[in-house]
């Protein structure tokens, strides 16, 4: 009965899903990393067009303040278990954006992200590297850094 | 023992879930190749592992049901539309001795399972309260209706010239020769089929760029595993419909057997695959035109056409 | 040029003065005259309005509105200035939206930062910035940034609140026995990106739509302020990222006009060749998401696969597959090296081997034709009537394009003529690109060779020609500078201070902006089914949209 039990979990790390949804300019090389020379889909991400079937809510770069609710209310749809990559130095504390009227500076002090991937925008490779490391924490059995805290929980959204 | 084995293995649910694994495995990578990439390649060999992870994922997720929908009827519809589906494939002749349940009226309850199955999808995105799921399945409803009048037109076309409904006495039947006269209403078949399966140029019901994904909006984990079995073994159904009824089924170069099925059944889903690399997506008022101007004339002309057939070749017998 | 000087004599000016071969630069004395003004400018030829821009002089107290009129077809245009006061009560002026239907959201746009009153104009609501900043006008100098970020959590509340609120008048407004219905199309649908529509419909056809912008607003007019002039860059290509380096040009092209700086020869030639890769990287994914939007994504995968190659170029250059940074005032900011070319090359053999299978299969495929060819027709009048322009403008056959207009960098040596469609359809915009892409093709070979052959002859030094000094500080002045960009014209509008580290003012131009002012227009009546074939063929780019 472990075994199988062991199994889905496996499986779980192996298929990731994202959903479909920007909210910076690295979705650009997130879109390249889906295209024919970096190929994501070997290693089984595929994109979904509803969150609702994802498994990851990628943060592709700057938040807005006008996008933030949108973005929280995105991850509240996407069902257990789920992960949270960041990509960008906007994801992490605003990038070159960081004087910007409208940027959020800490948009992952809101809602925690598992793994940073680092760059303006990072490379594809980066990219790609950054979602096998949320393979490895999910085989260990690591829970999502969102679940376990963050603003995000008082907010409206 | 022998009902059990084809109910479990053959051709029952491990089949069916083997066939999804496979079929889906088979449509990214087919797909892949024709993007210019590689698809799915690092688990397990040519990454076969791959669907079967992301369909056991799917069944061990969370299933969310949304506020203000009838818990009932929201998880339902999915197990129905997969036992609906499921059915048509006990009437399939895979091999000249398995069939699950032989019938006279074979063909019938073919294109009467398959034809019900979008309804039960309509029922889907009515009960997901949901604008976009709603809009989805007032689609498949529109689609299905006009769809289905060209796609019973032609899958009468084999029965008419064979004078029988009877699946396996069809592909008993079936030569050469009759290949030739049913060729029309093969590609009759075929392009309704594309509507019946919502793929391109017909994938209105669950148009990404317009309204999300239709039905399957709101549906997650256990639920929307259900629908994606149930989609992929309808596939199987209206594939095998389309192999029995036209390219006559088991029947080989050499031998007959279930391997030459699957590989007839495979190059429709390669030409299905072709088609949706190729073809953006038609509007709703195109298709209905489409569909009632050229479809369905055209349905009717080739029953005559195999009337005629049927009195030149087989001496109207 | 002689006729506009004549009429514009007619009313009480402070200066009138040429500027730039095609330009006429007039201050006009009272604002009052303003709508006088711009309708003797519409009866002379000038039909559109670029854009409407402000600035805040706090120490002079005086808003400077500036009005940029623009003749397409006939190389001459109007930049016209005007003081308004600069109290709230009486900070207002004319909209002059009744004549040029094009400045309804450029207007609009400078309501919600500088909070200039627009007398006349119909639905003067705040666009772009988001709900904590309605009334507050955060482009004026003296707005307090750090009072309001104080409670950032209070001011994201304020948002959600907002949405929720006008979710909650929805459900009031509508009958609940009619099929209406208002339907979020963004800002998470597969494909919409970072914009929400709000479209009011009734089953699946349309009744309205309303776009709400700002999803991706940076702030970046205001975020430049904050950096010195060559800081600025990294600000200004995150304009868009899909063609970074022409907006830099635009950039560099103004804070050189300021600083009276002549960039080498070689340097100009190495902007023709950066641009029109940018365009074509650009240019392809707009292809891609032509197709994208009606569900087939083979287009899009393969256009990337090409772009991949255009991209390797840049990336050896720059050492960064978009985000280069690769032009800054002065010049081009790195050396050329001979394997560089290489790459190019490889890229452009790419493209050669590929474009016939991209044309039979998809530039000519019957089914996007039977969809696109009667859809989203944009008319001659239309697009000097909303000043679009670049790509929307030339498939719909204005000939316009500032790359033969006003030859800038080394455009005036490169034969080129512009390519024009004839109906304006979502097809022909479709056609448009792709024959844009081949003409960019075209442009590089030529400007390729042409840098080898001084490469060869000793008359460039691809190591050392390529930067000469701009100085840290500039002094007082103003310039204005267009490129074509990928999508059409940028006009980028900056004003100094005396030895100032930074811009006091830059105001970027960008041509999504009229693009989605559209989509209401041409969406009204149609079925869901046309959104995003529409909305994919107007080429917009969220980026360039907010800034």
């Amino acid at each position: 009965m472990l075994k199988i039990l062991d199994f889905f979990d496996y499986a779980k790390s192996e298929s990731l899903w994202m959903a479909h949804f920007c909210t910076g300019c690295c979705s650009l090389e997130m879109a390249a990393a889906m295209g024919p020379r970096y190929d994501w889909e070997r290693y089984g991400y595929m994109p979904t067009p509803t969150p609702r079937q994802a498994d990851i809510l990628i943060i592709t770069g700057l938040v807005t303040k006008k996008m933030l609710p949108a973005l929280l209310r995105t991850y509240a749809q996407i069902p257990e278990p789920k992960y949270i990559l960041a990509l960008g130095a906007c994801s992490f504390d605003g990038g070159p954006y960081n004087d910007s009227l409208a940027v959020i500076k800490n948009p992952t002090e809101i809602l925690p992200a598992d793994v940073f991937v680092a760059g303006c925008p990072p490379k594809p490779e980066a990219i790609i590297n950054g979602m096998e490391e949320i393979k490895q924490k999910m085989k260990k059995g690591v829970p999502s850094a969102a679940s376990q805290g963050g603003l995000w929980k008082e907010m409206k959204f | 023992m022998q009902t059990l084995f084809n109910i479990v293995v053959f051709p029952g649910i491990l089949y069916i879930l083997a066939w999804t694994v496979l079929l889906f495995w088979f449509f990214r990578k087919f797909m892949a190749a024709l993007h210019k990439r590689v698809g799915p390649s690092f688990n397990g060999p040519m990454g076969t592992y791959q669907t079967l992870f992301d369909l056991s994922k799917l069944l061990t997720k969370e299933s969310i049901t949304p506020k203000g929908v009838n818990p009932y009827l929201f998880s339902l519809m999915p197990l129905l539309a997969l036992s609906i589906a499921i059915l048509p494939t006990a009437l399939i002749p895979w091999t000249p001795d398995i069939t699950v349940a032989k019938s006279s009226y074979g063909l019938l309850g073919l294109v009467v399972l398959i034809g019900i199955e979008p309804f039960i999808l309509f029922l889907t995105g009515f009960g997901s309260n949901n604008k976009y799921s709603f809009l989805g399945g007032i689609r498949i409803l529109t689609q299905m209706i006009s769809m289905e009048t060209s796609f019973f037109l032609a899958a009468l076309s084999p029965a008419i010239l064979f004078s029988t409904l009877n699946l396996n006495s069809i592909i008993q039947q079936s030569s050469w020769l009759s290949f030739a006269i049913l060729l029309p209403g093969f590609v009759l078949y075929f392009i309704a089929l594309l509507g019946l399966l919502e793929q391109p140029p017909f994938n209105i019901p669950d148009a990404e760029q317009e309204i999300v994904y239709g039905f399957y909006t709101e549906y997650s984990g256990t639920n929307y595993f259900l629908l994606k079995v149930s989609e992929f073994s309808e596939f199987m159904a209206v594939f095998a419909g389309a192999v029995t009824l036209f390219l006559g089924g088991y029947k080989g170069l050499f031998f007959d057997g279930f391997s030459f099925l699957f590989a007839k059944m495979l190059i429709v889903a390669m030409i299905m695959m072709a088609i949706r690399a190729s073809t953006p997506r038609i509007t709703m008022k195109q298709m209905l035109m489409f569909s009632w101007k050229y479809l369905v004339p055209l349905s009717l002309v080739n029953i005559a056409w195999i009337m005629i057939a049927k009195i030149l070749f087989f001496g109207g017998m | 040029m002689d006729t506009l000087k004549e009429i514009l004599s007619s009313f009480e000016s402070e200066y009138i003065e040429n500027y730039k071969p095609t330009w006429l630069k007039v201050k006009i004395a009272h604002s009052a005259d303003l709508l006088q003004v711009a309708k003797a400018l519409k009866e002379s030829g000038l039909k559109t309005i670029s854009t409407v821009s402000a600035t805040d002089f706090i120490e002079d107290n005086r808003i400077e509105m500036n009005y940029f009129f623009e003749d397409m077809l006939n190389r001459r245009n109007c930049w016209l200035k005007c003081d308004i006061s600069r109290e709230l009560e009486n900070c207002k002026i004319d909209s002059i939206t009744p004549l040029f239907k094009g400045a309804s959201w450029h207007e609009r746009e400078t309501f919600s930062m500088f909070g200039v009153k627009f007398t006349g104009h119909d639905d003067l609501r705040p666009i772009i910035i988001s709900q904590d900043y309605y009334g507050k006008n955060p482009f004026r100098k003296d707005f307090d940034w750090d009072t309001h970020e104080a409670n950032t959590v209070e001011n994201i509340n304020l948002i959600a609140d907002s949405f929720k609120r006008e979710e909650a008048e929805n459900e009031k407004n509508i009958d609940p026995n009619s099929s209406e219905t208002v339907l979020n199309w963004g800002p998470t649908h597969p494909a919409s990106g970072p914009i929400r529509l709000k479209v009011h419909c009734d089953g699946e056809d349309i009744i309205g739509i309303d776009p709400d912008i700002g999803f991706v607003w940076r702030a970046l007019e205001h975020l430049v302020t904050k950096k010195d002039f060559v800081g600025a860059i990294v600000a200004v290509e995150r304009l868009c990222f899909m063609d970074n380096i022409n907006s830099m040009l635009s950039y560099a092209q103004a804070v050189e006009e300021i600083a009276d700086v002549q960039i080498t020869e070689f340097a100009k030639w190495m902007r023709v060749i950066l641009g029109e890769v940018a365009r074509i990287s650009s240019h392809m994914m707009g292809m891609g998401g032509f197709y994208n939007a009606m569900g087939l994504h083979t287009v899009a995968m393969w256009n990337m696969d090409m772009r991949e190659f255009f991209l390797d170029f840049l990336e050896s250059y720059s050492g960064a597959r978009i985000a280069t940074a690769s032009i800054e005032p002065g010049g081009v900011r790195y050396p050329l090296q001979k394997e560089m070319l290489v790459e190019l090359q490889a890229a452009l053999d790419k493209f050669d081997n590929t474009k016939e299978d991209i044309r039979a299969i998809f530039v000519k495929n019957p089914t996007m034709r039977l969809r696109a060819s009667k859809l989203g027709f944009i008319t001659e009048d239309e697009v000097h009537d909303y000043a679009l322009c670049g790509v929307v403008a030339r498939a719909s056959g204005v000939k316009t394009d500032i790359r033969i207009d006003e030859p800038y960098a080394a455009y005036d040596k490169i034969k080129m003529d512009y390519v024009t469609q004839e109906n304006g359809s979502s097809q022909d915009r479709l056609i448009q690109l792709f024959q844009e892409i081949e003409q960019s093709v075209d442009i590089i070979k030529q400007a390729k060779e042409h840098v080898e052959q001084k490469i060869q002859s000793k008359e460039f030094n691809p190591i050392k020609d390529h930067m000469v000094k701009v100085p840290k500080k500039l002094p007082k002045g103003e310039a204005i500078s267009r490129v074509e960009w990928a999508r059409g014209e940028v006009l980028m509008h900056l004003v100094t201070d005396e030895k100032a580290k930074s811009p006091y003012r830059l105001k970027m131009k960008a041509p999504s902006f009229n693009n989605t002012m559209m989509l209401n227009h041409l969406l009204k009546g149609k079925t869901l089914s046309d959104i995003p074939l529409v909305f994919g063929s107007l080429y917009i780019c969220q980026g360039d949209l907010d800034r």
